[in-house]
């Protein structure tokens, strides 16, 4: 059994009823579970202090969202990033997030601890928290709070992010570190935030070499995306040989994501998670902590993380999704103009996009030219 | 963005006496394509590496040997740029001359100079994500007050953008890709189509569902 890590009060990271990073996700997610008859046990953390913080992030971040905590942003809130469309400030704001950040560093501590070789965050996974600005959903950066607790203790962390968004926080906080390597597969950055995320961001000074992007375009598919992976995880993490994994299991790469403009199935989700525990085994010891991530459509994201939760814990995944779940589910008043689809997994389908075959080539040209570049520094 | 704003104010040079081999070496040894040639102090002339293999190069009818003086091969008068040149104007001047440098004189002084790499990293800066951002891309009439609607739009919901770029296409419009602060273009971009702006990115749905 995989450990889950989860707390009730997780529900508090919540910007209001209007935006997208919404604690429903997590109840959705949580009550199909339960309906399925395996609600795990989980681990509910403490929160993460405030030297934990400091460790990746700078002391005038931490005063604002502190002092935002009270509902009423600081007068330069906005210089931070808070305050904005993305990130509102809201009361119990930083409570909150150091809650989640807690529920990660707690899952690598058990890790570290030997007491488990991978442990789900059923939460977090707020990659695009830098170390003096708050981005995009995310106020503490959790991921790289539980990198820096693993590299304290001498460990060598693979960061693999699959969210269909640039891992940007994760990667310039561990930019110049050799004991950390990033890869990110996103949807390139001149078409969707955070912007970056090229293929010539490999990283700086000692960490030069360490961060790999993977940026593919709108409309990839599922065979070009599994292509992608392959050509570069594996191939990185032979290279470097980590004691650990941590992944971002973001859910908004997902065709349904009103987001952005990836097009995986379930059956893609399916394949890299279980691609996922194959290269913790082979190059990790088996190692490895899952969070979640991003993730807009409440269906698919449902659905993509049943299917973690249940790859994890070696169940076997029902066809069909309970009947009484999605009743009570689909007339909830939170759910309107959103369709429970009855199945865990998508029909297997083939999008007609506009030449997917230029599409595909292209994915396969970057992984080619990241590969070459990267090569140097491994020889 | 002027030419000062993205010069080389280090300007290694080399006087017009110079040895094709000395200023060959002093390429070599510093990686440069280019270097400003002076005689008494002023600038006389550009001599690139590109000058130095021609004349030096077997197939020259009469190559010259390598002891010959930088001022026999090298370009002058010289093509300059100042140092408050915007940098498009520069760029223009490069492209007319076909040349890859320009010297910059501030009178009669060299004060720097601007290469084709530097004016390929202003136009990553111009172009670039500072800060993290979505892409929106829209196309308006080219007429007064459209950029400021489209401004104002945007700033109406309280989205900032970091960045504005525009060019012309080819129907007389104009395209302006804004950096804005949020993750959510999509949404942005539905409530600027609502209100008659042609987004041309993100996209409705590129693919059928």
């Amino acid at each position: 059994m995989v450990p889950v890590i989860h707390h009730p009060d997780y529900r508090a990271y919540c910007f209001g009823p209007d935006h997208p990073f919404s604690p429903l996700r997590q109840q959705l997610l949580w009550s199909l579970l339960d309906a399925l008859g395996q609600a795990p046990e989980a681990i509910e953390p403490a929160p993460a202090t405030r030297a934990d913080l400091e460790t990746v992030h700078h002391p005038d971040l931490i005063d604002r969202v502190e002092a935002a905590s009270s509902g009423t942003p600081p007068p330069d809130a906005e210089r931070f990033g808070l305050g904005t469309p993305d990130v509102p400030v809201f009361a119990g704001m930083d409570a909150a997030a150091r809650l989640l950040v807690g529920g990660t560093v707690h899952a690598v501590q058990h890790v570290l601890d030997g007491h488990a070789r991978q442990v789900l965050q059923l939460g977090g996974g707020l990659h695009h928290a830098r170390h003096r600005l708050a981005a995009g959903f995310c106020v503490y950066n959790d991921l790289s709070v539980a990198i820096r607790r693993a590299t304290s203790a001498g460990r060598r962390v693979a960061y693999i992010d699959i969210d269909v968004h640039h891992g940007d926080g994760v990667q310039w906080i561990h930019y110049e570190e050799d004991t950390v390597l990033t890869i990110s597969l996103h949807e390139a950055g001149q078409y969707l935030f955070p912007g970056t995320g090229h293929v010539h961001e490999l990283g700086r000074d000692f960490g030069t070499g360490f961060s790999f992007n993977v940026p593919l375009q709108p409309g990839t598919q599922d065979d070009s995306y599994r292509e992608a992976f392959e050509r570069v995880v594996p191939q990185a993490l032979d290279w470097f040989r980590p004691d650990l994994l941590v992944v971002q299991c973001g859910a908004d790469a997902h065709w349904q994501d009103p987001l952005a403009d990836l097009l995986l199935t379930t059956h893609t989700y399916a394949w890299l998670f279980r691609a996922l525990r194959a290269l913790a085994d082979e190059y990790a010891g088996g190692r490895a902590v899952f969070t979640l991530g991003g993730g807009y459509d409440p269906d698919a994201t449902v659905r993509v993380w049943a299917l973690l939760y249940l790859i994890l814990q070696d169940l076997e995944l029902p066809e069909a999704l309970p009947a009484a779940w999605l009743a009570e589910w689909q007339s909830h008043p939170a759910l309107q103009g959103v369709t429970l689809r009855e199945r865990l997994h998508d029909a297997p389908r083939r999008f007609a996009v506009h030449d997917a075959e230029a599409i595909a080539r292209q994915n396969r040209e970057v992984c080619r030219r990241l590969m070459e570049m990267a090569v140097r520094y491994w020889y | 963005m002027l030419v000062r704003d993205i010069m080389h104010r280090e300007v290694r040079t080399v006087d017009a006496g110079t040895t094709l081999a000395d200023a060959y070496r002093l390429q070599q040894e510093y990686h440069l394509r280019h270097l400003p040639v002076l005689r008494e102090g002023s600038l006389v002339g550009v001599v690139t590496d590109r000058d130095l293999r021609l004349a030096t190069s077997v197939l020259h009818p009469t190559p010259f040997p390598d002891d010959a003086r930088v001022e026999q091969v090298m370009a002058t008068p010289p093509i300059t740029a100042t140092p408050l040149d915007p940098v498009e104007e520069a760029a223009r001047l490069m492209r007319a001359h076909k040349i890859g440098c320009l010297p910059v004189l501030d009178g009669p002084d060299l004060v720097g100079i601007v290469t084709g790499t530097d004016l390929l990293d202003a136009l990553i800066r111009l172009s670039g994500a500072g800060r993290p951002s979505g892409r929106l891309a829209v196309r308006l009439e080219d007429a007064p007050g459209r950029l400021a609607a489209l401004m104002t739009a945007v700033a109406d919901r309280r989205v900032h953008a970091h960045s504005v770029l525009s060019y012309p296409a080819d129907d007389g419009r104009i395209v302006v890709i804004l950096r804005v602060n949020t993750l959510n273009t999509h949404a942005l971009a539905a409530q600027l189509r609502a209100e008659g702006f042609a987004v041309t990115w993100p996209p409705e749905t590129p693919w059928s569902p």
